[in-house]
């Protein structure tokens, strides 16, 4: 009973969210039209208890896998974004049109035809999974955990969209989300057979002891079938369809959600190891999957017509920029505090990345989001031709938002990118093959920027076509508002952020239990002095 | 009054700046630009006022100045550069002059710019241009001197360029930016030498450093007596002296209170300012100060012979103003800081009331500027006849205005270190500098007897002196309203109406006359005990040399200065005498005489041909090499450009089948991905 205590304890946050959502689903099928209107600012009471609980409520004390800061900022990140989201999402469901005539009194209410209280417990039940993940001390934890993020995302996608498209790709999407679990289990089932147990802590003891290929090959088909989730090579070809077939906020909700269990769990699976993975085949298969994803991802960014498209395949060259962060490892503990900084920590720079992007490319869907084109949501460079002239506000959202992807100092994305290809450089004396990733990334970024600026120069250059009209959405006005200026003045302010994410990472070493007394000593310093 | 109020002397302008802004974009608020501007420069002198008891009081001879600082501004490592301001008697001086002058003219301009389109527009950039300029005389480094250097010279570009429908302001307003460039590329070096070798940028770090090397002798390396060198150039493209001079003839194509403003009083003489604060580093390197009197005379007598054959007033006055800063030039370079900063001080009053005064006759005339196409107009403009002839008695040192006190002090000082070094060099200046002085009463008084005397006889001008979209509102200037495009009033030329123009004017043309009588003395107390001075503590023979002079003489009877003074004073006598015979008693003499001396005419009228030679020397040229360069990168670079663009599509078209939008297609793109992944590591582990 006190081991399912303990596991109670951390997991609060993530039992309110899974009591949002029924609450969610019961109130959309409320009779009367303006309680099942209530349904999206309930989802956020929620969403908002559940960051106070993970802040105030009770600590999980042991079990964890992750160090407990990590934890709490992966957490209140999920509930920070999950709020903007869903400030994108709000009138998500008032734009299908059986739901609206149901609503609108048109059309006698039926549970089959009013989808708003599915949509947002789905939501809430996605968001409890990245919580989950961060948890995890199991195989099985961790497996159902990120089944809890993905399963939601499929109905998602496929109700989002009155259209044909929404459930092809809804369909795609779940095919091949389900041989990507399919891959990523039978890495499950290699590490359970290397190893014999499926508690994290102790296949860790384990792998400290022994090593064994089947180990190595486990944790390896264990990260490229979660690569699916960060949309990374060989994975990534689902990207582009979904992305484009969901609806905006959707695709918003999947640049982000998945993105960021993936990393999670690919963090934990690596401190598996009896260290970060300088050398060696593990290595190796990072290093492949950072280059191909990023300029996969880029080169074929420049060939699209499609703005949604084209932010699909930014995601994925993002993952591949991410994946450098990762590979970098935590901080060198031979450097000492006060140079390296948050800037040698690759898994700070991750966790910072991952809002940094978050922000960035949420607030670009948003304004996509904003804007209807005869009938339907702005998706070709034709859509937002002009964009300025009509709505000089949203353009100058997507102009922030887009050059924060780009990298452009002194925006957001500049400072995530410095940290993750910094931390890279940092690591540079474990292997040298660290510099020639970062000058791929380097190299990629550059590319990016030719169709990050189509983009701008669609919005500021284009001939305004006359079709587009706007989108009653506030929230989604409110939600574009907040990332641009958060994209702004986190760029030149965002050192909480920075400090917040270096110090959850502080721990993360993977060989913190086993061989390393003489390294937790060194550790305090290590976290006042950066 | 608290010497910290002088933080705010640069920034209330700045924020005046803003306002007029604001008024730029919101049309009823335009009429608030000008005394919004006229009252933040106005405040900033009477803070001048106010602290300046502050800076000279304290100390008798020692030359200590006073550092507020407003805030840091770059620490990096031991590199310090604060944005603080150094006050000593210099800057209250300089501060006098830009807020002073700064307040009149700006207050003539609130009604000479009245009903033009760009009214607010103007102001705000004169706000920045007191803003910057208070910044450069306020400077207590390097770095903040070059921020208020490159500010002042940008808001010289913007009004320069403040008619941008012109080409011909276009151009000039390029003119002046690039060549300006050039000298500020050297003063820029300058700047990073000094670093270098001192490790600072702070006047009182360098002033120290330079003693040393003056205390123990030590020899002083090449580089550091480079850095003169270098500033110099800086100095002579900002103040317009050989060979940098020539954008400041074409940027009397912005409007006339900037012309007086920025192109006479203040900016123009910030690179005489510079040399002046920074005399100790300048003596570091022997040659420098002695190139710097070379070329100020040089350029005195060269702008000088061009102006006496001018036809366009702004330009005459342009040219006198370059031939003016050469006598500054010459001051600093024989150490005669004071004489040269009064110059400065005594120039700044009257050459802005010749600007201004000219100012309204070209408002009279609508534009016109051309001397054959105006004569007697004293009775049309009686006000303005006079004052502008206060302005010319002073430019051409008539003796006890102004300008014969401040001139006469410099070229005494030419004299004196002549005879006490029997150098001829200095003599040979000296003498120059006497010719020019003739020059200059000739020129300035051939225009004013052209303008206002003889027979009356007048054309008006083409354009109108404000767009003529403007006329909707009132013009202030004429008091009337005037409903058509066809406007009436400017067939006549009128007088301008006391308040705002002609009274700043009464202002100056007093400062004109009688800043010299009464100022001479309190300017040779305020150079002394400024940083300028720890020239005469150093200098060896300071005591040995006063006491020769006294016995040094040029004409029987009198001391070195009194015989100056009666030399000069014969000499711009005979200047007005020669002027008005040729040009109001006997004018077709004077066209005589230009045809008997063709040539020498025909060179001066073409200035030289200096901008012809330019062009052929150094603009073609270097269009040329540009061209070539064009054409390498159209074909070279450009290739290559568009190769490393085609890299990435090409290989993301290769890659395109994979995204086919089948299901299938894409299950097997994974499935064989993580398949290979396996494989590899499997290889890899045995």
């Amino acid at each position: 009973m006190s081991v399912m205590a303990d596991k109670l304890a951390g997991v609060w946050p993530e039992i309110t969210l899974g009591l949002g959502a029924c609450v969610c689903m019961a109130l959309g099928l409320a009779k009367a039209s303006s309680t099942r209107k209530l349904t999206s600012w309930v989802a956020g009471l929620f969403l908002l208890l559940s960051g106070v609980l993970a802040i105030a409520g009770p600590q999980p004390t042991s079990g964890l896998i992750l160090p407990p800061q990590m934890v709490l900022y992966v957490k209140l990140a999920v509930v920070a974004v999950g709020v903007v989201l869903l400030l994108v999402a709000a009138q998500l469901p008032s734009s299908w049109r059986a739901t609206h005539r149901a609503e609108e009194g048109i059309e006698p209410f039926d549970p089959a035809n009013v989808m708003r209280g599915e949509f947002f417990a789905f939501f809430l039940f996605s968001l409890a999974g990245v919580m989950l993940t961060t948890t995890a001390n199991d195989l099985v934890w961790l497996f159902l955990s990120l089944e809890l993020v993905s399963l939601p995302t499929y109905v998602m996608v496929a109700t989002s969209q009155d259209r044909i498209r929404a459930q092809e790709s809804a369909v795609k999407y779940f095919f091949l989300g389900a041989l990507a679990v399919a891959v990523f289990l039978y890495g499950f089932t290699l590490i359970y057979g290397a190893t014999g147990f499926t508690d994290l802590s102790r296949v860790q003891s384990a792998a400290a002891t022994t090593t064994s290929p089947l180990l190595t090959l486990g944790i390896v088909l264990a990260i490229v079938g979660i690569s699916f989730k960060i949309a990374a090579v060989p994975m990534h070809f689902y990207t582009a369809d979904v992305y484009q077939g969901a609806a905006t906020p959707v695709t918003a909700f999947l640049a982000f959600v998945p993105k960021t269990a993936g990393f999670v769990a690919i963090i934990i699976l690596l401190s598996m190891l009896p260290q970060w993975p300088t050398h060696g085949p593990i290595m190796w298969l990072l290093w492949i999957m950072a280059a191909l994803t990023m300029t996969v991802g880029n080169v074929m960014g420049l060939l699209q017509t499609s703005v949604k498209r084209t932010l699909a395949y930014s995601s994925i060259a993002h993952s591949g920029y991410l994946l450098v962060g990762l590979l970098a490892g935590p901080a060198l503990l031979t450097s000492g505090g006060g140079g390296s900084g948050a800037i040698g920590n690759g898994i700070a720079a991750v966790l910072f990345y991952l809002v940094a992007y978050a922000l960035s490319t949420i607030g670009a869907f948003a304004v996509l989001g904003c804007v209807q084109v005869d009938g339907h949501e702005a998706d070709s460079f034709d859509d937002i031709s002009g964009l300025s002239t009509k709505h000089p506000g949203l353009a100058a959202v997507m102009l922030v938002c887009v050059l924060s992807l780009v990298g452009l100092p002194p925006l957001l994305g500049f400072i995530g990118k410095i940290y993750l290809f910094g931390s890279a450089m940092a690591h540079r004396g474990e292997n040298p093959a660290f510099v020639w990733l970062v000058v791929v990334a380097v190299l990629n970024s550059a590319v990016s920027a030719v169709y990050y600026l189509r983009i701008i120069g669609a919005c500021y250059f284009g001939k305004p076509s006359g079709r587009t009209e706007p989108q009653h959405c506030p929230s989604r006005r409110i939600a574009a508002l907040v990332c641009g200026i958060a994209v702004v003045v986190m760029g030149v302010a965002g050192n909480r952020l920075v400090t917040l994410a270096r110090e959850s990472s502080q721990l993360a070493q993977p060989s913190q239990q086993t061989p390393a007394k003489v390294v937790s000593d060194e550790l305090p310093t290590d976290i006042h002095g950066g | 009054m608290s010497l910290q109020l002088a933080k705010l002397i640069p920034w209330l302008p700045a924020l005046s700046a803003v306002v007029c802004g604001i008024c730029c974009i919101k049309r009823p608020l335009r009429k608030l630009a000008a005394p919004v501007c006229v009252l933040s420069i106005l405040a900033g002198f009477v803070i001048t006022l106010g602290i300046q008891s502050h800076v000279t009081g304290h100390h008798e001879g020692g030359a200590v100045g006073q550092t507020v600082t407003l805030f840091e501004w770059v620490h990096a490592g031991s590199f310090h550069v604060d944005m603080a301001y150094y006050l000593d008697p210099l800057t209250i001086v300089m501060l006098f002059v830009v807020t002073g002058i700064g307040t009149l003219v700006a207050l003539y301009a609130s009604g000479y710019m009245a009903g033009d389109r760009g009214y607010a527009r103007f102001f705000a950039y004169v706000s920045i241009f007191i803003f910057a300029m208070t910044t450069l005389v306020l400077a207590d480094n390097l770095v903040l001197l070059y921020l208020g250097w490159e500010g002042v010279g940008l808001c010289s570009y913007l009004l320069i360029g403040f008619y941008y429908q012109k080409p011909s302001a276009v151009a000039a307003a390029k003119k002046a930016f690039i060549v300006n460039r050039i000298g500020d590329l050297g003063f820029a070096l300058g700047i990073f030498l000094t670093f270098h070798h001192f490790g600072q940028v702070t006047y009182t770090d360098i002033f120290n450093a330079a003693a040393l090397y003056h205390a123990h002798g030590v020899e002083v390396p090449w580089t550091v007596q480079l850095i003169p060198y270098l500033l110099m150039l800086g100095a002579f493209g900002k103040s317009a002296q050989i060979p940098l001079y020539v954008w400041l003839p074409d940027a009397m194509e912005g409007p006339t209170p900037v012309s007086a403003l920025i192109h006479a009083a203040t900016m123009v003489t910030a690179g005489v300012y510079m040399i002046a604060r920074l005399t100790p580093l300048f003596m570091l390197s022997p040659g420098a100060l002695e190139l710097v009197a070379i070329v100020g005379c040089v350029t005195a007598l060269f702008a000088g012979t061009i102006a006496l054959c001018q036809y366009d007033i702004k330009r005459i006055y342009a040219y006198s103003t370059i031939s003016q800063l050469g006598y500054m030039f010459l001051g600093v370079g024989v150490l005669c800081t004071s004489g040269a900063v009064f110059h400065l001080f005594t120039h700044a009053f009257f050459k802005a009331l010749l600007f201004l005064t000219a100012g309204s006759v070209m408002h009279a005339l609508a534009g016109q500027l051309d001397l054959r196409k105006m004569s007697g107009l004293r009775r049309k403009m009686p006000v303005t006849c006079w004052l502008m002839f206060a302005g010319c008695l002073a430019l051409a040192g008539f003796p006890f205005t102004a300008g014969f006190y401040s001139k006469d002090e410099i070229l005494a000082a030419v004299m004196e270190k002549g005879l006490t070094e029997h150098s001829a060099l200095y003599i040979t200046l000296a003498v120059l500098g006497l010719f020019t002085a003739f020059l200059t009463a000739f020129y300035t008084f051939r225009l004013w007897f052209r303008v206002f005397m003889g027979p009356e006889k007048y054309e008006m001008g083409e354009e109108h002196h404000s767009d003529e979209d403007s006329h909707t509102t009132q013009d202030a200037a004429h008091g009337s309203t005037s409903g058509g495009i066809e406007v009436a009033h400017h067939h006549e030329p009128h007088e301008m109406p006391l308040f705002p123009m002609n009274l700043p004017l009464v202002v100056l043309a007093a400062g004109a006359l009688l800043a010299g009588v009464l100022g001479h003395r309190w300017m040779a107390h305020m150079i002394g005990s400024s940083s300028a001075a720890v020239v005469s503590q150093v200098a060896e023979h300071g005591e040995a040399a006063t006491e020769t002079t006294h016995h040094l003489t040029l004409l029987p009877g009198v001391d070195l200065h009194t015989s100056m003074m009666i030399i000069s004073s014969v000499i711009a006598v005979l200047g007005i005498v020669l002027a008005a015979y040729y040009h109001w008693l006997n004018r077709p003499a004077a066209d005589r005489l230009a045809s008997q001396f063709k040539g020498l005419v025909t060179l001066l009228a073409n200035k030289y041909y200096i901008d012809e030679i330019n062009d052929a020397v150094i603009v073609k040229p270097l269009n040329l090499l540009g061209q070539v360069f064009f054409a390498v990168d159209q074909l070279i670079v450009m290739g290559l450009v568009q190769f490393v663009g085609f890299v990435p599509r090409a290989l993301g078209l290769s890659i395109q089948p994979t995204q086919q939008g089948k299901l299938q297609g894409y299950g097997l793109g994974m499935a064989a991905g993580a398949a290979i992944i396996a494989l590899l590591v499997v290889m890899a582990m045995h």
